[in-house]
């Protein structure tokens, strides 16, 4: 079980000599949910894929768990990585294969279980309790390619939940929805989040989709941390200024913040 | 058709099956350049078994092996090479190896060269045997990993992110695959093995629901080709291997106008 969640500290991340995500510290605890933001290129999936352990950094310690990722073994790694729900965007993943929907959340149990243990009784209860908690129990027989682009959303995070995570980590969530989906997705994460008490760390280009429950904001600008605190005094005007390279106002309806342009 | 017919029928059955299984996983990983770059290697092995006078099952196995091994090093967000630009290059330098190997042989190369199209009719019992227990070997690999190999092709980035042992079993993955490509090369073929690798899984993929029915259909729809193509083949005087290959792809295109049709309908 997890008890400090993340920490990274001094690092970094170069590709072809240029370096492309630096940072000094930042820790992450059990129960909070960070927001990622920044402009294009600003390094918001490189950060999360170095949190996950998937992009082992240049230099600099990422600890998990209290565990130091480049010193353990792949096997332990991928043992501690057991508590990563990870949703990834549509590019890494093969939504044309004729998965159902069960059996897509059922992966999600893959993890909990070793290896060549088969799923029993207790798992599929599990994998139809969430099922039915996303709304999608009408699905669960359907192929996921024939599912809409929400419904997909939903279904990957029934299996990222279904792995029962202490860490849930949401690259763009809500990239090709429209409005109302985005809306959706954002109030089931922030749910997720109140009821099931799940670490989550969910990067969005829009201000507007870090829901209410997000009490913190990470704002990076060309890899570097710009600001790292408080939603309330990240998402100022003047210091999204300094990231977008315009003038911003900031407008907060129903609890969401909107960035407007005013250039 | 005497009895030699029927032992020939069951190798393109066993081979059709096992490379139709291979290929739910190849296809559905979005590789099917690996089928013809182990496919290869293997050949270069099969060659250089043969200039240096070993067992002419060791020197495939244990090229496929190598270059299967080598592939796996390639992974997903951790290398900038594109797994599928990895297989080419691997792809060139075996094919480089497999004519510098042909060169530098000295009397007949008909037996080399009969390795593009394979030789089904000049099968023998132990190499029905052979790729018999490799088709069975990956079976029951399949069947013990299918839950890992399905978040597999699903994705591979969830899979190393999420703890579900993704190299250790990719890298399994890949040595059957040499292994089950090695020792299926010389009765179906470098060409031939392609096509059955791809064309079953693809037309599974067009028409199935679930990943059981994938794997059913993949592999009904391998053996049939090989069996069909085979007896096409015998019944009108034609070549084996082109027979199975056409046979293989209007399987394919059968099964996609399947699928325009039902989505038309819907």
């Amino acid at each position: 079980m997890m008890g400090e969640c993340l920490s990274l500290s001094d690092v970094e991340v170069r590709w072809s000599g240029r370096t492309i995500l630096a940072v000094e510290e930042i820790q992450i605890r059990q129960g909070e949910f960070v927001g990622i933001i920044g402009t294009n290129g600003a390094g918001k999936t490189t950060l999360l894929k170095v949190c996950c352990g998937l992009i082992r950094p240049n230099r600099g310690t990422v600890k998990l768990d209290e565990h130091d990722l480049a010193k353990l073994s792949a096997w332990r790694k991928a043992n501690l990585r057991k508590h990563i729900g990870y949703i990834p965007q549509a590019a890494e993943y093969n939504a044309e294969l004729p998965f159902t929907l069960r059996e897509l959340v059922a992966m999600g149990r893959t993890s909990v279980k070793a290896l060549l243990r088969r799923l029993n009784k207790e798992d599929y209860e599990i994998i139809d309790s969430w099922i039915e908690r996303l709304g999608l129990l009408e699905r669960r027989s359907q192929t996921f390619r024939s599912l809409s682009g929400g419904e997909q959303q939903k279904a990957l995070i029934a299996r990222a939940m279904a792995q029962d995570p202490e860490i849930l980590m949401l690259d763009e969530p809500c990239s090709n929805l429209d409005f109302n989906w985005k809306y959706q997705i954002t109030e089931i994460i922030e749910q997720l989040h109140r009821e099931t008490k799940v670490t989550v760390v969910m990067v969005s280009h829009e201000t507007s989709l870090l829901p209410s429950g997000c009490e913190r904001a990470v704002l990076l600008h060309e890899g570097n941390v710009l600001a790292d605190g408080d939603i309330e005094e990240v998402l100022e005007s003047e210091v999204l200024e300094r990231a977008y390279q315009c003038r911003i106002e900031m407008l907060k309806l129903s609890g969401r913040r909107y960035t407007v342009n005013k250039s | 058709m005497d009895s030699f017919f029927y032992l020939v029928m069951f190798a393109g059955a066993v081979a059709g099956a096992s490379t139709g299984l291979l290929g739910v996983y190849i296809v559905g990983m979005r590789m099917p350049f690996i089928g013809i770059c182990i496919s290869h290697s293997a050949m270069a092995g099969t060659i250089y078994s043969i200039l240096l006078g070993v067992n002419p099952v060791l020197g495939p196995v244990v090229f496929s092996a190598i270059s299967s091994m080598s592939l796996g090093v390639v992974r997903p967000g951790r290398s900038r090479l594109d797994a599928n630009v990895a297989l080419a290059i691997f792809f060139n330098l075996m094919l480089g190896l497999t004519f510098l190997g042909i060169g530098l042989m000295h009397g007949s190369r008909s037996e080399v060269l009969g390795l593009l199209w394979g030789s089904l009719l000049f099968v023998r019992k132990s190499s029905v045997l052979i790729i018999t227990i490799s088709g069975l070997v990956f079976v029951v690999f399949a069947v013990l990993f299918n839950k890992e190999l399905k978040v597999l092709l699903f994705s591979r980035t969830i899979a190393s992110a999420t703890g579900v042992h993704e190299s250790f079993v990719y890298c399994l993955f890949l040595a059957l695959c040499g292994l089950v490509l090695a020792v299926n090369l010389p009765l179906v073929g470098g060409l031939m093995i392609f096509s059955l690798i791809t064309c079953p899984a693809a037309a599974a993929y067009q028409i199935c629901t679930g990943h059981r029915s994938v794997i059913f259909a993949a592999t009904i729809f391998g053996m049939a080709s090989a069996v069909v193509g085979f007896l096409v083949s015998y019944y009108l005087d034609l070549p084996t291997g082109a027979c199975i290959v056409i046979v293989s792809a209007i399987v394919f295109a059968v099964s996609a106008s399947y699928r325009a049709l039902m989505r038309k309908r819907d």
